[in-house]
């Protein structure tokens, strides 16, 4: 029999969580494991291995492994990478450290500066100089490299980043800069600036580089281990990673541009926002994720996840396509204080898992927002993670009066449910400000909650913004796993030129879209993407002169010249507020998305285990007094029911709020909606 | 009566973030690089009278100074009962409450049932306001009138008609239009999503309680400055520092900072400062406040919402007709060389009230250099760079290389982006190995950058500092080494001043710019050996 199981994997820091689609019947299960952050490749294969025992399937019958990972955003963070050296047109070998200079902490004497992944000593300056019209001012000198050897060697490289000025006009120095260390040093991991990032700006296209070819040797030995131990299981099933564009690549590609997967993880809860976009019909979703420390916030418009051309991870910038994702950090585990000004806040400082919130018993003295949750009987402490942890109320309410409610005169009561207001505002700034800059409005959208700590905060969010309707999908906490699952092979290509947008500029745009197109044929065909689930979408990077910063622009009737400006400065007036359709438009860059098609699932949820819990309506704190409020066990609402209520389920608890109505919808998903003002 | 303290937290977080809707409508609509790349714009909101309650903090610079302008302008010029619903209200003038001409503040009221709530502004630096030099940084001005087009206080747009004639006057008299109107729309937009936000705040709040949360706001901030204040040990603290010249003639202009703090209040006397410059090297007072600002709140132990409440702790002495309050038409294109000695100086005092808390002095100038090609066609193109230093080593480190501090915080321009738009090559761009001043803890490196002219001809203008007086350094700590300037024409190198006024250049030559590195901290000769390996592996020292 052909291979029929597909498997979605999310690995977390904590969790591995597993979607298991049967392509046979449609049928949909879930699983989670624990992480195995020694080598995360442990932890992916017990989890398959438990699927197959628990669902009846054997490793044979895997088809496709569809793998979202963190492996090289923690190496990023823990500064775990390669010893690498940079190669830089000589004169510009500081450009790493030197950055772009602004600062975000404006007043205080220390600000935070980032040290370059890597240091001076390891920068050497090649003598070559390419223009901006790509022709060549200093060629580079015969036996350039070879000079350098010794200096390399020395250095202990393990990894070389090339990043030479206009490189991604005329690539043809750091191509034979290439071409000799591979001759020179084979096996010695290579990137250049024109291969991973070909766009203008060289210190983001150096930065960029520098991330790839740091990370090329740790994700490497991440998937040979990896094969391995598939190999030694038995598992035969093609293996595609999940980029930070929400698309997946080959093993091979992830190799080569390791760098793309920097933002694998939280794209995988993007693509599954845009999937319930599809399955309930709203083209226009806000996806947010609130787990302990952090908020991310995506955004579906008309029915595409956007995305963004650059993005920065700890600070350190990546020059690459990725789906657009606004974090800050707030939480469950946010703690709240008052300030000597007698101000409440709440965040940034977070109690992280160790030691955590005050309820958690494990030494915490400081009031989270979990706390506050737990104090207001918002939370259930006999039923946190399904029972799994017991909470300590009473210290929750104890910290909560002492060191909130005391000082600002409150009672226990009004100071967590202050808490709670000001987390909510704080969150719903933020995703307001995710659709601002695009000059969206929140009324035109409906808010999509996961994550275990977002079923509590998402409606007052909503209320916030103004949106009235608010959705919580079926197995919240392995949802990104789920998003995962529907991926296709996406490779982004772009090149990079500055110039005015006129007929003028065609001959090399006709040229390019050509020289794209083809470099995407070449990429699927080794991917094995037969031609008719090959598509390509062009896009233009363009602004008016002057301006510094680009609107990606669709162009899908390629060459139409004057399509392209209708639509430039028709996205320019919605994202902007203005258009100038007499001023002249520059290009700075052709974009192309190569997609190869996975075969489109069919997926319906496999009949949950269904709790066989009751609930017992429990007393909460609700605007100003305590009310007695129904609870429901999420697996048996089966008719709409109307808040004031909580509904429960294993790893998260939804509040519903006053006037608001929630009811099962497609999908195993529960849909919130806000009740219509009924006359007084 | 009051707002309880939730609401308010929750309000004032809604005005922050207003603060930031603005900026990032400015950012994304600009046209200039001096906005876009170099980020040199700020947005505020003021209460109904005026006073900042938020901020979207991009440059200390103006930000108090922003407040102090709308000051200036109700009082002296347009009350705000002629302020009207659709009002655009404009100015760059330094006397006006402006600070230098390149400098435009727009402000507009905002309106809920025919009640004045609040006003919103920004701050844009505009690339070019005309006058006798590009980007209107004319090192030889001796009166304001030749540092470019001054605007006084007036309505560009009146009850929500844009006054077509102001407009057209403006775009006369600088020397890119274009940049001019599109930077101008970037605020006006600015201003209208401020507004929208705030209508919407206040109709939920309700407009008196609105208006009484601002005043909430304000007082809370001053009592957590008061108390700040009240933990610096009282006394009087006096320190000097020295600007280089005012460009015309070589005399060196005295810094100096008499800092009293007495319990909750602190009195700067800056009667000891020089006396006002023939050069444009002077700062109104509404600047030399914002240097003042910041020096104090930089050296807060706890975190203080920045508001307008801030600085009533805060008292100045500064007679009119000194270097650091000028009078009329004194030029002031470079007022941001004043801000900068004044904070380094302030900081300076502080320190000996509150030693460790204060690092040794940054590089301590914005290090402006501004290009005027003309090409064979006479085509002009103006690229206006704004580079940085060394920042001044800590009680327990070294300081930052090549980084923003104190006074301004910009972005530099990408050299790739420049080579694309003007005939202007980048030769070079690095750190200036040994400019940190020496000490246990090393002050941070300057930087380089070399310019080639590409155009048959070119006109350079430079108001840069620190020559002659260095970065200081503290507790035996060497002061960071001193910024340089050359010319290399045929493979000759000239050294230049700080000061240098529409330079001709031509096809070939090469500008070429060092920055001052920071001061170091404690005796060099402490210094660790781990450390000094370090700096000589990476090629620091």
């Amino acid at each position: 029999m052909e291979p029929f199981i597909r498997i979605g994997i999310d690995i977390g820091g904590t969790f591995t969580d597993l979607q298991i689609l049967d392509e046979r019947n449609g049928a949909l299960r879930s699983l989670k494991t624990p992480t195995t952050p020694e080598d995360p490749s442990i932890g992916l294969l017990t989890g398959i291995t438990q699927a197959a025992q628990r669902f009846g399937f054997t490793l044979g019958d895997i088809r496709l492994l569809l793998h979202g990972t963190t492996i090289a955003t923690n190496a990023v963070l823990e500064r775990k990478l390669a010893r690498g050296v940079l190669l830089t047109t000589a004169g510009f070998e500081d450009v790493l450290e030197i950055g772009r200079h602004g600062r975000r902490d404006v007043y205080g004497l220390r600000p935070h500066q980032e040290p370059p992944l890597i240091p001076r000593d390891r920068r050497l300056g090649l003598p070559e100089r390419m223009r901006a019209d790509g022709g060549v001012e200093i060629p580079l000198a015969e036996g350039a490299v070879d000079a350098l050897l010794p200096r390399l060697d020395a250095l202990g490289a393990e990894a070389v980043a090339v990043c030479l000025l206009h490189a991604h006009v005329n690539p043809a120095h750091e191509q034979r800069v290439a071409e000799r260390l591979r001759a020179l040093r084979p096996g010695l991991p290579v990137s250049l600036s024109s291969e991973i990032s070909p766009e203008i700006r060289e210190y983001e296209r150096s930065s960029t580089t520098v991330l790839n070819a740091l990370l090329m040797p740790v994700v490497g030995h991440y998937l040979d281990r990896l094969s391995g131990r598939m190999a030694e299981a038995g598992l035969k099933a093609r293996l595609l990673l999940v980029q930070s564009n929400g698309g997946v690549c080959s093993a091979e590609v992830a190799k080569r541009q390791p760098a793309r997967l920097l933002l694998s993880g939280p794209s995988g809860g993007a693509l599954a926002t845009l999937r319930m976009a599809e399955t309930l019909g709203r083209p226009n979703l806000l996806g947010v994720d609130m787990g302990g420390t952090s908020y991310d916030v995506c955004v579906v418009r008309d029915g595409a996840v956007t995305q963004m051309t650059q993005g920065e991870i700890d600070h350190l910038p990546v020059r690459l396509p990725m789906v657009e994702i606004r974090t800050i950090g707030s939480g469950g585990g946010s703690l709240a204080a008052v300030d000597e000004a007698g101000r409440l806040r709440v965040g940034p400082r977070s109690a992280g898992s160790r030691p955590g919130p005050v309820c958690y018993g494990r030494g915490g003295m400081e009031p989270a927002v979990t706390d506050a949750n737990v104090a207001l009987g918002r939370l259930d402490p006999r039923f946190f993670l399904g029972g799994a942890m017991a909470l300590d109320r009473t210290g929750a309410s104890g910290a909560i009066a002492t060191r909130i409610g005391a000082p600002l005169g409150l009672g226990m009561e009004q100071a967590a449910e202050g808490m709670l207001a000001v987390t909510d505002t704080n969150l719903a700034a933020a995703a307001r400000l995710s659709l601002f800059e695009k000059g969206l409005d929140p009324r035109d959208f409906s808010l999509l909650s996961f994550g275990g700590a977002g079923g509590l905060h998402a409606v007052p969010v909503a209320e916030e913004l103004g949106i009235t309707e608010v959705v919580f999908p079926s197995d919240a906490s392995t949802f990104s796993a789920f998003g995962i699952l529907h991926s296709d092979i996406v490779h982004d290509l772009a090149r990079s030129r500055v110039m005015p947008l006129d007929s003028a500029a065609m001959p090399w745009i006709e040229e390019t879209a050509a020289a794209l197109r083809a470099q995407g044929e070449a990429l699927l065909a080794a991917d094995g993407v037969p031609e008719e689930d090959r598509r390509f979408t062009v896009a233009a990077d363009l602004r008016y002169r002057g301006q510094a910063f680009e609107l990606v622009v669709p162009w899908p009737d390629l060459p139409e010249l004057d399509a392209l400006l209708a639509g430039f400065h028709a996205l320019h007036a919605q994202r902007f507020s203005y258009a100038n359709p007499g001023a002249p438009v520059e290009l700075v860059a052709l974009r192309m998305s190569v997609t190869g098609l996975l075969p489109p699932v069919h997926a319906e949820r496999a009949a949950g285990l269904g709790a066989e819990r009751v609930p017992e309506p429990r007393e909460i704190w609700l605007s100003g007094a305590w009310r007695r409020i129904p609870v429901h066990q999420r697996e048996q609402v089966t008719s709409p029911i109307a808040g004031p209520a909580l509904i429960e389920e294993e790893y998260t608890t939804i509040f519903l709020a006053e006037g608001w109505r929630c009811a099962p919808g497609p999908a195993g998903a529960l849909i919130a909606q806000r009740m219509m003002q009924e006359a007084a | 009566m009051s707002m309880d303290p939730v609401a308010l937290e929750i309000l004032r977080n809604a005005l922050t973030a207003t603060a930031a809707e603005m900026d990032v409508t400015v950012w994304r609509t600009s046209r200039s690089t001096v906005v876009r790349e170099l980020l040199d714009y700020s947005t505020a909101v003021f209460d109904r009278d005026g006073q900042n309650v938020a901020q979207a903090a991009r440059i200390p610079q103006h930000l108090n100074s922003m407040g102090a302008g709308l000051l200036t302008v109700l009082r002296d010029h347009l009350p705000v009962e002629q302020w009207e619903d659709g009002d655009v209200v404009i100015t760059n003038d330094p006397y006006c409450g402006g600070q230098h001409i390149p400098d435009i503040l727009a402000f507009r009221p905002v309106f809920v049932d025919g009640a004045r709530v609040g006003i919103v502004g920004t701050l844009c630096h505009h690339l070019d306001m005309g006058g006798m030099a590009a980007g209107s940084y004319a090192a030889a001005a001796t009166e304001v009138f030749q540092e470019g087009l001054r605007i006084p206080p007036l309505k560009l747009v009146r009850r929500g008609a844009l006054n077509e004639d102001i407009l057209a006057m403006m775009r006369q008299n600088v020397r890119r239009p274009d940049m001019l109107w599109g930077d101008l729309q970037a605020q006006l937009a600015s201003l209208a999503v401020g507004e929208a936000n705030l209508q919407r705040l206040a109709a939920r709040t309700g407009v008196e309680a609105f208006v009484s949360a601002c005043t909430q706001m304000l007082d809370g901030s001053e009592r957590a400055m008061r108390a700040m204040i009240a933990r610096i040990p009282d006394g009087r603290y006096e320190f000097e520092d020295f600007l280089d010249d005012d460009g015309i003639s070589p005399d060196p202009i005295r810094i100096h900072a008499a800092v009293e703090v007495r319990g909750e209040e602190i009195i700067i006397d800056l009667s000891g400062c020089g006396r006002q410059a023939v050069g444009p090297i002077n700062a109104t007072l509404a600047s030399s406040q914002s240097a003042i600002s910041y020096a104090v709140m930089a050296v807060a132990d706890t975190e203080i919402p920045a508001n307008a409440g801030c600085y009533r702790p805060i008292r100045t002495i500064a007679p009119e007709g000194l270097i650091v309050n000028a009078r009329h038409p004194a030029p002031v294109a470079n007022r941001v060389a004043v801000s900068h000695r004044l904070a380094t100086t302030i900081l300076g005092a502080l320190h000996q009230a509150i030693p460790g808390r204060v690092p040794a002095a940054y590089y301590g100038v914005s290090y402006v250099c501004s290009f005027q090609t003309i090409g064979e066609d006479g085509e002009r193109g103006v690229l206006v760079e704004i580079e940085v230093g060394g920042s001044g080593a800590y009680a327990d480190g070294d300081g930052l290389s090549a980084y923003t501090f104190g006074m301004h915080n910009n972005s530099n321009i990408p050299a790739e982006m420049i080579e694309s738009e003007m005939p202007l090559t980048v030769v070079g761009y690095g750190l200036v190995p040994g400019s940190g001043g020496a000490g246990r803890h090393r002050g941070g490196l300057g930087l380089f950058r070399e310019w080639r002219i590409d155009s048959p001809e070119a006109i350079f203008t430079a108001n840069l500092e620190r020559f002659k007086h260095r970065p200081y350094g503290l507790e035996g700590g060497e002061p960071g080494r001193e910024g340089r300037l050359f010319i290399i024409r045929d493979g000759e190198r000239e050294a230049m001043g700080s000061k240098v006024n529409n330079l001709r250049l031509k096809r070939g030559d090469i500008v070429r710019l060092e920055t001052s590195g920071g001061g170091g901290y404690g005796d060099p000769a402490t210094r660790t050996a781990e450390a000094r390996a370090r700096d000589a592996a990476l090629g620091y020292a």
